[in-house]
């Protein structure tokens, strides 16, 4: 039973911490034309 | 123009300094925010973007068609236009690695008033922040 729930926290591990390691993080942007 | 862009999905915040017309964007950890669309809801606003510039975290891809690329989600990677910095991230394509990149995702070229939203924007690395 163990061995199953760590076979899950392994799957859910490399299910998604990839994903959560790329992102956009911050944008700026310079605009002209603004009052 | 800041509430434009504040109603643009995966916006989670937005500032803007009038003395020197920067616009500062905080993405929603949600990863819908698309830069593209923020473009559009600034020129939507009245204004021009002279430039762009995003950091992102994401790994480093290569297409079918030999172009490198930092992919930040799933659905949406930046192509490289390759300069030494990404030229030093090449090796990485295909692994696990996880970089944080500061580029230049558009700068309006001379004379031109509006930019070209149908061609994919290029990502010019200027720093190589983080390889983990």
């Amino acid at each position: 039973m163990n061995l199953r729930k760590v076979s899950l926290l392994c799957w859910l591990t490399f299910a998604f911490v990839p994903a959560s390691q790329a992102q956009i993080k911050h944008i700026e942007m310079r605009v002209e034309g603004m009052t | 123009m800041k509430q434009n862009l504040g109603r643009q999905s995966g916006v989670q915040n937005v500032e803007v300094r009038l003395i020197d017309g920067k616009v500062q964007v905080t993405p929603k950890d949600d990863g819908q925010i698309d830069p593209v669309q923020l473009m559009k809801a600034t020129y939507d606003s009245g204004v021009t973007v002279a430039e762009m510039d995003v950091v992102a975290q994401g790994k480093i891809t290569k297409d079918s068609s030999g172009n490198f690329s930092l992919q930040v989600e799933p659905n949406r990677s930046f192509v490289f236009d390759p300069n030494e910095l990404s030229k030093g991230l090449e090796s990485l394509a295909g692994s696990p690695t996880a970089v944080t990149v500061h580029g230049q995702l558009y700068k309006k070229p001379p004379g031109k008033k509006k930019a070209d939203l149908s061609a994919p924007l290029k990502l010019l690395l200027l720093d190589v922040q983080k390889k983990e």
